[in-house]
This record gives C-alpha cells, structure tokens and sequence, in this order.
C-alpha cells in the first residue's frame, strides 16, 4: 500500500488544479445539497399544509383545484348541520366557508404581484389551528390579514407588509390588519380577506369551498356520504392532506426539472473535475511506471489515486456545506401557491457528503484507469 | 558448474507497429553468473532497453525462455511479474524517476512497503542503504533539492535495500557529470564484488562499460559473440 501522504502531497502538486477539482466538486456538491432542500422544502410544506382532519368540500369536477371550485353559498350551512362527527367548540361547528381568489395586488410602492387571496369568516381560525395572528387583528371589512411569508411569495421586503400598510385589490384599498403564522405551511403565503369583501371583490356570489374540521379522521366517510347524498349541492368531498398530496404530484414535474437543471450544471462541472484529474494524472504516467515497476500493482496505484481525487472532493464537500448553509439554510422560497423554507438539515447534509464521496471515487477511476493503461516499458520512457 | 543467474535461450521480442512486424531482439541466448557485473553496450534500437525491460521483468518476451535464478518469468502473469520485481529486481534509471513529492527516506522505503517488515525494520534498512550510498545526511531532502549525483545514489538506494538479487541499470550515469558517474560507478563494482548483486546494465559510454566485470555488444537484436560463455 502506498502511504496516504503521497496522495495528499500529490494533490499540492499544481494548485490551480487542485482549486479546479475543489471548486468544480464543490459546485456539484452545492447543486445536489440545494436540489435535495428545495425538494424536500417544497414537499414539506405541502405535507404539512393539510391535515387529515379537515375535509374540504369542493365542487363535483375541480377537485384538481380549489380556485375554480364553485360551492353554492348555502353548502356552509347544510354541512354544518348535516355532517356528524365535526369538531363543536362553544357550540359552535368548525365550519369555514372559503373562497380562494388569485389576483393581483396593488403593492406599497406601486408595485403589482400575484397573490392568493382567501376570504374567510374567523371560523377560519377553527379549522386552521395552526394559524396564529401574531401582530394587529382579524381583518374587518376594507382590511386584510397577511401571512408572515405572504412578502416574499409577492416579491417585496418585509417591511412593506406590515399593520397599517396599503395594499389595493381590483382598485380597492385594503388596509392590512394583522399578521399571521402557520408554521411550515403555505397559508403563510397568503392574504387572508373578510368572505364578505371577497364576495363583491371576486364578483362571485358562491364559495370556493367549505373547509370542515373533524374530531376523528375516520369520520371522513360520513363527510363523503354527505357530498354524495346532496346531489343538489353538485360537492366533492376530499381529505385536505389528500388535496395537498395531489398538488405534490401536480409539482413533480417541477421538482424533476430543478433536478435537470442542477444535473445538466453539475455534469459539466464533473466533465471539468474528470478532465482536470485526468491532466494531473497523464503529468504522472512516468512516476506510476516507475512504481509499478518497484512492484506495486496497477490495483494499489488506481486507490492511491482515488484517495487523492477523493480527498479534493471530500475539501469541495466541505465548502459546499459551508456555502450551503451560509447561502441557503433558512432562505425562503416562493412557488405558485406559496412559499417554503429551506432547510440544510443532517439529510441534506449527508446527500451532499455521499455525493462528494462518489464524485472522489468514480470521478476518479477513467482518467486513472486510461493513465494506468500504457504498458511499462512505453511509460516508462514518456516525459 | 552453478546454474547462471540469468539464462536466456532463443529470446525474442517483437511487437506490431502499423502493419509491420518489429522485432528488437530475436533468438538471444546470454548466460549470466550471480554476483556478474555486465554492461550491455550498442547502438541505439539495438535492443538493449527492451532486454534490459524483459531481464527485469518490465516487459514479456515473445518467444524463448528466461530464467532468473532459476525461475522461468517468461510464463508468469502480468501480476505475478509485479510481485516477482518487488521480491528480486532493483531498476536504476537513467534520469533517476525519484518521487518528487518524497523525500529521499520515503524514496528509499517504497519497496519496503510491499514487504511484511515492521516500520522499525523497515527504517533501519532504509537508513543502512542510504548511508551506503553516502547519503546518511539527506535522508530528508525531496529530490528536487538534490543534485544528481545525489538522486542516482537515492535511486540505488531505493533498488537496493529491498535485497534484490539482480540490479538492472539503465543509462545511470547517462546524465551525471565525470565525478557524480565515477562514484555512481564504484558503487555498482562494490555492490557486485561486496555484496554479490549481479547487475546488468546498458551504457553507450566505453569509461562506464570498463567498470563492469565484461562487456557485450548488441546489434540489430543480436549478441556479438558468445554470450554464453561457450569456448
């Protein structure tokens, strides 16, 4: 075996391939950790947007999407009374009519972005428990509440969705009232409106859909019995995490081409890191020679030479998590209907070590391979 | 009579290059004796490399056998040729192919690491080669602040200390000045006479040949001669 610290001095060999071989790993490396985080960011936040206790009843046919459901108005009522099993507080059923309007909003600054605006009652708060107003109030008429990340998803700073700021909706002003969190959902994303307003705003007398909140999950089929019953309502009923769930899937192809994308990056970053390993190496084919004729073999040069390519790339590794978490960790990202966080937690953290540890290996092995490839006496006498 | 140390019978060499057919050494037969110091000597493309190569081991003839200390290499693999240098060849090279990046100590104890012998083992033997080389003071230098005088005597250190029974030299003095090749050439003569290695090397330089115990002449793949001590 050779000794590790001829791999290690090898690589001070040349230090502009040695910084090529860290920087094209550590660009790989950064690619994967940030593909994984988004991915799982995104699929956090819709996992964690709907609970199994809330059913939603939306109308027959957009189930695929609640912003082209229509509900009668009347729906809100009947399922409080009709559906056993729904959570019951102060006598008061955990029943919220909801419509889910996208539009643009008139921004402080004259600024206009879209955003999803969703009129509720405060029942709201009853069947979104996670929902807490953290500054100002529940938004009367003329004002609205936003979601704590409700800026980022409308592309401002902070500072210009706060209490008392203006927004205008279809030439409306609005006043915002409060803000409110919801912890790892994409209801932190959205402006939240008095139904009524909606009403007049949106031009729409029905609802999107009614959101119930059961006492126990399995008394969703009595929610499911109800939809289909009421065949005059025209109401699908669906599980909420199921709703989520099927816009996770509706987002796969969004997450397959951020893969894509950080794949057609990366594997021109390996491309480089293979040739530039491959020019370190090819500067060697003597000195293999020669230790191949003191007797190592082929095999002992070929992992002499894979520590050294993995010991760069271990070093890119490094850095990239540096870089990922000063760059990344807790950055928040919009998308269509929300926004999430992203997280560089121990997963993450180990897709881009595992990532780095194979790059050192295999990255390593054709440039290798070909330099160890020459017969003896032929190598032996290259410069 | 003892067996010689190097036997060759009916060597042959050639190898395709293009659509023709080279061959560098054809029908060799040379007779070695342990403890021999030869110089091989000839024109360039004579052959003397690619015997030296196959002697070593470095390289497989195409036909004929070769026998060193008894053992036919000509039918080992290219594995067990690997391990068959490691245990009985020392390579001088001409331009010395020291490890930049290892110092002269390191150097020296490459071919010990393919040995079993403890790290103390092995460090006594490195430091004895070195200081027979007289380089006992060096042992920490890289080779690129030695001379190279200085890095011939490491590599002789380095083919040596592994105890190999037969040193080959190509060109060592090749590219050294008079004195540097003068004492890289006591040093062979004493590691015949003192310590029985038997050494085959290939010089184009008549002074460095006169050192050597006798002298033969290849040309165009063929001994000038009897190679075989044949009266």
């Amino acid at each position: 075996m050779l000794p590790f610290h001829y791999a290690a001095r090898n690589l001070l060999r040349s230090k502009s391939r040695l910084l090529q071989t860290i920087g094209g790993s550590a660009l790989v490396v950064l690619l994967v950790m940030a593909a994984v985080a988004i991915n799982q960011g995104m699929n956090r936040v819709l996992s964690a947007s709907g609970s199994p206790r809330n059913v939603i009843l939306l109308g027959t046919g957009s189930e695929e999407s609640v912003q082209r459901s229509e509900v009668a108005a009347a729906a809100a009522g009947i399922a409080a009374a009709g559906i056993p099993g729904v959570s019951e507080e102060l006598g008061t059923r955990a029943v919220s009519p909801e419509i889910h309007y996208m539009n643009h909003l008139g921004l402080p600054g004259g600024q206009r972005s879209q955003a999803l605006i969703r009129g509720v009652t405060p029942e709201a708060l009853r069947v979104h428990p996670e929902v807490r107003i953290t500054g100002g109030t529940f938004p009367r008429a003329g004002q609205v509440m936003a979601g704590r990340l409700a800026w980022r998803k409308l592309g401002i700073g902070e500072d210009s969705l706060r209490v008392g700021s203006e927004v205008t909706l279809d030439g409306q002003s609005l006043t915002v009232s409060g803000i409110f969190a919801a912890p790892g959902t994409v209801l932190e994303s959205e402006i939240w409106a008095p139904l009524g307003d909606l009403h007049v705003l949106a031009r729409r007398e029905s609802l999107s859909c009614v959101v119930l909140r059961l006492d126990d999950p399995a008394d969703f089929t009595e929610a499911d019995l109800f939809a289909k019953q009421r065949l005059d309502l025209e109401l699908s009923a669906m599980r909420e995490s199921d709703y989520y769930g099927q816009l996770r899937h509706f987002f796969k192809p969004l997450r397959v081409m951020i893969w894509i994308t950080a794949g057609l990056i990366a594997s021109g970053a390996v491309l480089g890191g293979i040739n530039t390993l491959y020019a370190a190496f090819a500067s060697r084919v003597r000195e293999l020679a020669t230790l191949q004729s003191i007797g190592f073999s082929r095999r002992t040069l070929l992992w002499s030479l894979v520590q050294e390519s993995t010991l760069a790339c271990l070093t890119g590794t490094l850095l990239a998590s540096a870089a990922a978490v000063l760059l990344l960790d807790g950055r928040t990202v919009p998308f269509s209907i929300g926004s999430f966080t992203v997280e560089i937690g121990p997963d993450v953290a180990l897709a881009g070590i595992l990532t780095g540890a194979l790059l050192g290996l295999l990255g390593a092995l054709p440039p290798a391979i070909r330099c160890l490839k020459p017969p003896l006496p032929a190598a032996l006498r290259m410069s | 009579m003892n067996a010689p140390m190097i036997r060759c019978r009916q060597l042959t060499k050639s190898y395709r290059k293009g659509k023709t057919v080279v061959t560098p050494l054809e029908a060799l037969d040379l007779d070695v004796p342990a403890g021999e110091f030869l110089a091989l000597m000839g024109p360039s493309g004579s052959g003397k490399t690619t015997l030296l190569n196959l002697l070593s081991g470095i390289d497989s003839p195409t036909a004929g056998s070769l026998e060193i200390a008894g053992e036919d290499i000509a039918r080992l693999s290219r594995r067990e040729l690997t391990a068959w240098r490691a245990r009985h060849v020392g390579y001088i090279f001409q331009l010395y192919h020291l490890v930049p990046v290892l110092t002269a100590f390191e150097n020296v104890e490459l071919p010990l690491l393919l040995s079993k012998l403890s790290k103390k083992e092995r460090h006594a033997r490195v430091a004895t080669a070195l200081d027979l080389v007289g380089l006992g003071d060096r042992v920490h230098h890289v080779p690129a602040e030695l001379s190279g005088g200085q890095e011939q005597r490491v590599a002789i250190a380095r083919a040596i200390v592994a105890n190999p029974s037969l040193l080959v030299a190509d060109e060592p003095t090749g590219d050294l000045d008079r004195d540097s090749a003068a004492r890289i050439l006591d040093l062979l003569r004493g590691l015949a006479r003192d310590h029985g290695k038997t050494i085959v090397m290939v010089t184009h330089d008549a002074r460095a040949a006169a050192a050597a115990d006798r002298t033969l002449h290849l040309e165009k793949g063929q001994l000038l001669g009897d190679a075989c001590g044949h009266s």
